[in-house]
């Protein structure tokens, strides 16, 4: 089903951006960039009602508006379920996000909302597009409004933080474009033989004559920036070559996500942004890399994803128990939440490259949602208390319980989530990439799974440690922050004791901001499945490539004619259950997909 | 047996009310009887579905055999773990266990906590206990088994920290859900083995297919499966056992666990959530079958007897009436350890079951105490009080006649099973059918659990007597109410020192507090003792009137032991073994009691005397054999450190890493800079210099 | 019928432009002055633009002179925006040395 429904998704934000930047009165900013996210987030449910859930893993509600036509350029846009899930995780983040800084920012209020609703639409471009080359232009013009936000509005090194940001991101994502356009390359000099074989297999599957194949067939061997054509024609790149390209995808991606040893530019980011910055960054900006290599690095370089499984598995580990420990010793608490989503994109990365069955990537997909809300919810309330007393360092903080009773509430709640306590969202993640990564034995295994299991604990230890120093404890409230007449308490007897006056405890707007977020923690935690069951068709598509990878190595592995002794019962459950995912794995990802272009294309 | 799926969530809606209740100061007194009436009510059910549950065999399983699914929670790739319970009499065991003393507990919290700041946080946490707690024992999988896992230890976090001004009490919290927390990664990564052995986490098909992988193997030559799941499996459910039931090495957590409120100790440290492991290796007991993983249950037993006695060590030499009782935990839980590590699923059970009455007993008088003296914990600064709380005084005796396995009592029957059935374990019938003592381990362990009674029964008596008899001398605690409220003057203080046995609550008794006591000590209101009788019946009579119900419950479930070892009847000293051991125990616990009057009734300097003969041992005693100071510095420390040390790496090498990275464009930009200086002359002359060398290069090549 | 252009040789028109051009060029390299500078790649330009011309009318293709049109209007707008720039730069330190802006050394 074609819909322009993803377009006007796209323009929106920027409409609204182009209001504010135009609009008369600076203090209606606040209000038209909320109305702006919140109509967003309400038409981004209207796509939902023009998803069909039954096939889940086709791009639908698309639209392409073509650009230079002789290149193959075009802006072709369109959701399956995961795009859709991290669609609706930015367009919900938004409103909340912008409710959220109504206070926190007090100068060049109207630029700051200018660059939010730019962010926005790049953040939805990513997401919903369906050739590389929007995806990059989208990808990397994340970088821009974010850089303005951290430089602008960041705290005392925003400077530094902001340029090593973009810096960081931006060489990695070169190196990606360069991936990206070596495969384009290579699909555009296929031999007309091998273009002959990929469609003759795809119409004796699909039960098609060659001529009435879907678009992508058509594109290859001809400059295309469509993904699927791409992903097509990169199954028959050598070794060598996949090798090359998931390198240069993950330069990129990596960065983004970011796993051990390129994530060093996240903490200082992640401190120096403002509320808004973070949340985003934490929220949204980081699943642009897993979702990356989800949608293009492992579809695209499938052997090398498994050849090189091991390497990155072992990186994310490290990252996982190298950030969890780092977060043990900080003394800021953003910096505290800024390690542990290192140590939490880690599970989502192990979890991606699970190959062998859906749960790792699928789990590592409710990862990706579940992080962006628990996480995003974090920093939200540590930005309140900052905006409250200007100080990130937990020495100075001690059971804000007794006095901020309500904030404490949902500190800890949202720390439960992000510890991975079952019944929250956390936990569905965690124990499914875990899972999978533990049953994956012949790409990653149990000695990949127990050590990143050991990172649940360390989690624990880090989160506790903050709880136990900030919301629990003896009182110890920072002086109240005063910007215009500091010196007006002259009390030195107050003074020495370090408060002035009581804080007050969260105000409506802030609870309205804290509350759907919490909401969707719990419900994400009780039905997990909602995600779950619906990402598994896709990724189970995208997958597909690595997970036969996976079963014909197993194969090529076992002796070929093995002396029959009464095979351990595991091993032979497990071939089945192997047996069907590849069975699934060999069926056509298109073969549901073929009255949905005979509409298309009449 | 529908009706059976609101279990939980009665509770459930509980909590989210008594959350609300949270809110508006008008509405906290209402928190007590929502939680109250929720938790009654999923008695009431429990009570309603008990009737109509089938009983449980693994020859006679049908799929789906006492399930009730309320949703499907999770289903992805082949795991399907649906939101779903599972009912046998094993279940509704525990769910008279958890709900019963649950509403026996929060009825008496109603009293207990009246007038305290946190009065309705306290409820809707205790309400989301019995949810967590219910779904743990009800869950029909295992992932489903894992959220009330963890689900009470976050209960369990919220309540010890629930003085969450006091240090030592947000330290213990943190150490209960982080000791909690390694054991839960045991037992997650026990969920992935059982899933990748036999396809399921459903716990019914798990106990039919592990229960036929058993009788399989037993066929194999050596009656060993060979297969290294089935090895490891019961290892790593044990390590998630151990975590949660306070056992060798894990079960540092438990004595801190005190710094909650004493309803809480009873209900969560000793009648229910500390037995989850119990409940769980039962529930699972034939994935532990010799013939799958052959040294599994043997060490169940060693831990479960070794923590047994070491934990009754600790408990001699302690002061704090409550760390006593959580040591004495500790103790009995090895207790039902050992009794499953020798396969008596029924004995441990049963333990479980008895232990549930007269621990929450215990605790709940002991809070009695403590309320009446306002906050005063230590044995030495109390004596004689039989006079002030006569009530108190008579239910703590049945109490603690009880644990000391005074005959007849409820913990004399469970007790004296497992005894019987570690003894019985020793002896192996020779070809003739001779009975001959052919496991040395089992006998050892056997003996080892007499003496553990005959501690148990001192050092249960040595608190009774010095509490109640004697002359009467007592010093009032430093707590109004129990909000320990803060001055200015102890602001800022860093109090890291947790406070060894007694002394953490003598630690606050300085700085500008002036505490004036001017309230006796007196006798609770009927409000908290009324349920203190009930569990008090329940102390004296669940083990003689109930024992039989317990033995069907547990044959009729998944725990029931379906291997096949002849049933024989080992003799000793010319008795039946049963007989034999019971005499046994009952002169052991006697004794205990005796030696205990005399030492710390009759003659006290006698004790003063003793101990003083021994003053490193006793040292050691009182400080717990030192494994918390051990723990600090063999695992927190250098745990820490690393993380220092990665920090630093991350800021010194990595981040100086990628910044040279970043150094080399500046460098090579350095090497050309001097060209590009600013003159525009220079620029222009450059130029004119490149034009002509390209003038001359061009006219070079047309004219040559 | 008495043409200018044939009394006058292409090669006249191109030395024209030729000189031009290097007067403009040796003025911009050894003077300081901005706005002299600015003339002489004006000057510079006209040389050019005279060559466009010449060859234009020499080759009779319309499109040279199209060129040089269009050129010129640029130029024009690229002069008053010059020259606004070098106000600019003037008030700034009160001088026309163009070394007085070689802040990129070092």
């Amino acid at each position: 089903m074609t819909s322009a429904l993803l377009l006007i998704l796209l323009l929106i934000p920027l409409a609204g951006a182009a209001v504010i930047a135009l609009g008369p009165k600076e203090k209606d900013d606040r209000v038209i960039a909320l109305v702006t996210t919140l109509a967003n987030f309400l038409l981004s449910i209207l796509v939902i009602g023009q998803f069909d859930w039954s096939r889940s893993g086709e791009m639908q509600v698309t639209t392409t508006v073509t650009w230079v036509k002789a290149f193959g350029l075009s802006f072709s846009f369109g959701v399956d379920a995961i795009s859709l899930w991290l669609l609706l995780l930015t367009t919900f983040l938004m409103p909340i996000i912008i409710l959220g800084s109504f206070s926190a920012v007090k100068e060049r209020i109207r630029e700051f909302f200018v660059w939010l609703l730019i962010l926005e639409t790049a953040m939805i471009g990513t997401f919903v597009a369906t050739d590389v080359l929007f995806f990059y232009i989208c990808f990397e013009f994340t970088l821009v409004p974010l850089y303005f936000l951290i430089g602008i509005w960041g705290s005392t090194q925003r400077l530094r933080a902001a340029k090593i940001f973009f810096l960081y991101t931006f060489t990695g994502s070169m190196l990606t474009f360069a991936g990206v356009l070596f495969v384009a390359f290579f699909n555009a000099h296929l031999t007309p033989d091998v273009i002959a074989g990929i469609q003759g297999n795809a119409a004796a599957t699909l039960q098609l004559a060659t001529d009435k194949l879907p678009s992508e067939y058509a594109a290859l061997g001809s400059w295309s920036f469509n993904i699927k054509t791409l992903t097509l024609a990169a199954q028959h790149m050598s070794l060598a070559q996949q090798s090359w390209v998931i390198l240069a995808m993950l330069a990129g991606f990596a960065v983004k996500v970011p796993i051990f040893p390129v994530h060093t530019w996240l903490p200082l980011a992640h401190t120096e942004a403002p509320t808004a910055g973070s949340v985003i960054l934490a929220g949204v900006l980081l699943k642009l890399g897993t979702y990356g290599i989800l949608r293009l690095a492992i579809p695209m370089a499938p052997l090398a994803a498994v050849e090189y499984a091991p390497v990155i598995g072992t990186l994310a580990v490290i990252g996982i128990l190298y950030a969890g420990l780092i977060c043990w010793v900080q003394k800021d608490i953003k910096k505290l939440i800024a390690y542990s989503s290192v140590s939490h994109l880690g599970f989502c990365v192990l979890g991606l490259f699970a190959f062998g069955n859906v749960i790792g990537p699928s789990g590592s997909v409710a990862y990706m949602i579940n992080h962006g809300l628990s996480t995003g919810a974090l920093f939200l309330c540590v930005g309140m208390i900052y905006e409250r007393f200007h100080t990130r360092e937990m020495r100075q903080y001690g059971g804000m319980a007794k006095v901020m009773p309500i904030w404490g509430f949902f500190m800890v709640f949202f720390c439960m989530a992000s510890v991975g306590l079952p019944g929250l969202n956390g936990f569905v993640g965690e124990f499914t990439t875990l899972m999978g990564t533990f049953t994956s034995t012949s790409v990653l295994g149990p000695w990949f799974a127990v050590p990143a299991g050991a990172g649940m604990i360390i989690g624990a230890i880090y989160i506790l440690y903050m709880v136990g120093k900030v919301v629990l404890g003896p009182l110890k409230v920072p002086p109240v922050h005063h910007e215009p007449d500091a010196d007006s308490h002259d009390d030195p007897h107050a003074a020495s004791h370090g408060h002035h006056e009581a804080p007050k405890d969260l105000n409506a707007r802030e609870i309205m901001t804290l509350v759907p977020l919490a909401v969707l923690c719990l419900l994400f935690g009780l039905f997990p499945n909602l995600i779950l069951k619906t990402v598994e068709t896709p990724v189970r598509m995208l997958t597909q490539s690595a997970s036969r990878v996976v079963f014909e190595r197993k194969l090529e592995n076992e002796p070929v004619s093995p002396p029959y002794v009464a095979p351990p019962k595991e091993t032979a459950a497990r071939d089945e259950n192997e047996r069907m995912t590849h069975q699934a794995a060999l069926a056509p990802s298109h073969l549901a997909e073929r009255n949905d272009h005979a509409e298309v294309t009449p | 047996m529908d009706a059976a799926k609101y279990i939980p969530w009665l509770p459930f809606l509980s909590a989210v009310l008594c959350l609300v209740c949270c809110a508006k100061k008008s509405l906290r007194k209402l928190a007590a009887p929502i939680c109250i009436a929720s938790i009654f009510g999923a008695f009431l059910i429990a009570v309603f579905v008990a009737s109509s549950v089938p009983s449980y065999s693994p020859g006679k399983y049908e799929a789906g055999q006492g399930i009730v699914t309320a949703w499907n929670w999770i289903d992805v790739g082949g795991l399907t773990a649906g939101m779903s319970y599972f009912l046998d009499p094993l279940t509704i065991l525990m769910l008279f266990v958890v709900t019963g003393i649950g509403t026996l507990v929060a009825i008496y919290a109603a009293g207990y906590m009246s007038g305290d700041k946190g009065y309705a946080r306290f409820f809707a946490a205790v309400s989301l206990f019995i949810f967590a707690m219910t779904t743990l024992v009800m869950a029909d999988n295992l992932v489903l088994l894992y959220l009330g896992w963890e689900g009470v230890g976050l209960c369990s976090f919220l309540l010890i920290g629930y003085y969450y001004e006091k240090p030592s009490a947000v330290a213990a919290a943190k150490k209960a859900f982080i000791v909690n927390r390694i054991g839960d990664l045991g037992f997650a990564l026990g969920i992935f083995l059982t899933w990748m052995n036999y396809d399921t986490v459903v716990l019914s098909e798990i106990a039919v297919k592990a229960a036929h992988a058993g009788v399989d193997a037993a066929q194999l030559p050596g009656g060993v499966s060979g297969s290294a799941l089935d090895w490891w499996i019961p290892f790593l459910l044990m390590l998630g056992a151990f975590g949660k039931s306070a056992q060798l090495p894990l079960y540092v957590w438990l004595p801190d666990a005190m710094e909650g409120p004493t309803p809480v100790s009873a209900l969560i440290h000793a009648a229910t959530m500390v037995t989850a492991g119990v409940y769980m290796i039962a529930r699972l007991i034939p994935l532990f079958s010799p013939h799958l993983s052959p040294y599994a249950l043997t060490v169940v037993a060693i831990v479960g007897g070794l923590t047994a006695l070491f934990a009754a060590t600790i408990a001699l030499c302690q002061y704090d009436i409550k760390r006593i009782f959580a040591y004495s935990t500790i103790s009995q839980l090895g207790y039902m350890f050992l009794g499953l590590g020798v396969m008596s699923t029924v004995g441990g059970v049963f333990h479980l079951f008895t232990h549930a009455f007269f621990k929450a007993l215990l605790f709940l008088t002991a809070g009695s105490v403590m309320h009446a003296l306002a906050g005063q914990l230590d044995l030495r600064k109390m004596s004689g009080l039989r006079k002030k709380m006569p009530v108190t005084c008579w239910l703590m005796f049945i109490g603690c006649l009880a644990l000391a396995g005074f005959p007849l009592t409820a913990g004399f029957f469970s007790k004296d099973m497992i005894l019987a059935d570690v003894m019985a374990r020793a002896f192996a019938a020779d070809s003739e059918g001779h009975l001959h003592l052919t496991y040395n381990k089992f006998f050892f362990l056997a003996i080892l659990g007499l003496f553990t009674a005959f501690l148990t029964a001192f050092y249960t008596f040595r608190l009774w007597f010095r509490v109640f008899l004697g002359e009467e001398k007592y010093e009032m605690g430093d707590e109004h109410g129990h909000e320990v409220e803060r001055h200015e003057g102890t602001e800022g203080r860093r109090d890291e020192g947790e406070g060894h046995g007694g002394h953490g609550h003598e630690a606050h008794g300085h700085g500008d507090i002036e505490v004036v006591h001017h309230h006796e000590p007196h006798e609770m209101p009927w409000l908290m003792n009324g349920p203190l009788v009930v569990l008090a019946l329940g102390a004296i009579f669940a083990g003689l009137f109930l024992g039989g119900w317990v033995e069907h419950s547990i044959r009729d479930s998944t725990a029931a032991i379906h291997l096949a070892h002849g049933e024989h009847h080992p003799k000793l000293l010319g008795m039946d073994l049963h007989t034999a051991m019971m005499l046994i125990s009952s002169a052991i616990a006697i004794t205990g009691i005796l030696l205990a009057g005399w030492f710390h009734w009759l003659n006290r300097e006698a004790a003063r005397n003793v101990a003083a003969r021994f003053p490193g041992l006793v040292r050691t005693l009182e400080n717990k054999w030192y494994i918390d100071e051990l723990n600090d510095k063999l695992i927190v420390k250098p745990l820490r450190l690393l993380g220092e040390i990665c920090f630093a790496f991350d800021r010194l090498i990595i981040e100086p890493l990628v910044s040279l990275a970043g150094f080399i464009p500046r460098f090579a930009g350095s090497l050309t800079r001097p060209l590009q200086g600013g003159v525009l002359q220079g620029y222009g002359l450059s130029m004119v210099a490149g034009v002509a060398i390209l003038v001359i290069i061009v006219v070079w090549k047309l004219t040559t | 019928m008495n043409y200018p252009l044939d009394s006058l040789a292409l090669s006249h028109f191109l030395l024209t432009g030729a000189v031009l051009f290097a007067l403009g060029l040796i003025g911009f390299i050894t003077r300081r002055n901005m706005i002299i500078m600015f003339l002489c790649t004006e000057m510079m330009f006209q040389g050019v633009v005279i060559t466009l011309v010449a060859f234009s009318r020499f080759h009779m293709n319309a499109g040279g002179q199209t060129f040089v049109i269009f050129v010129l209007t640029i130029a024009a707008a690229e002069a008053a925006l010059a020259l606004g720039l070098v106000v600019l730069l003037f008030r700034r330190k009160r001088t026309l040395d163009a070394q007085a802006w070689s802040a990129m050394r070092d």
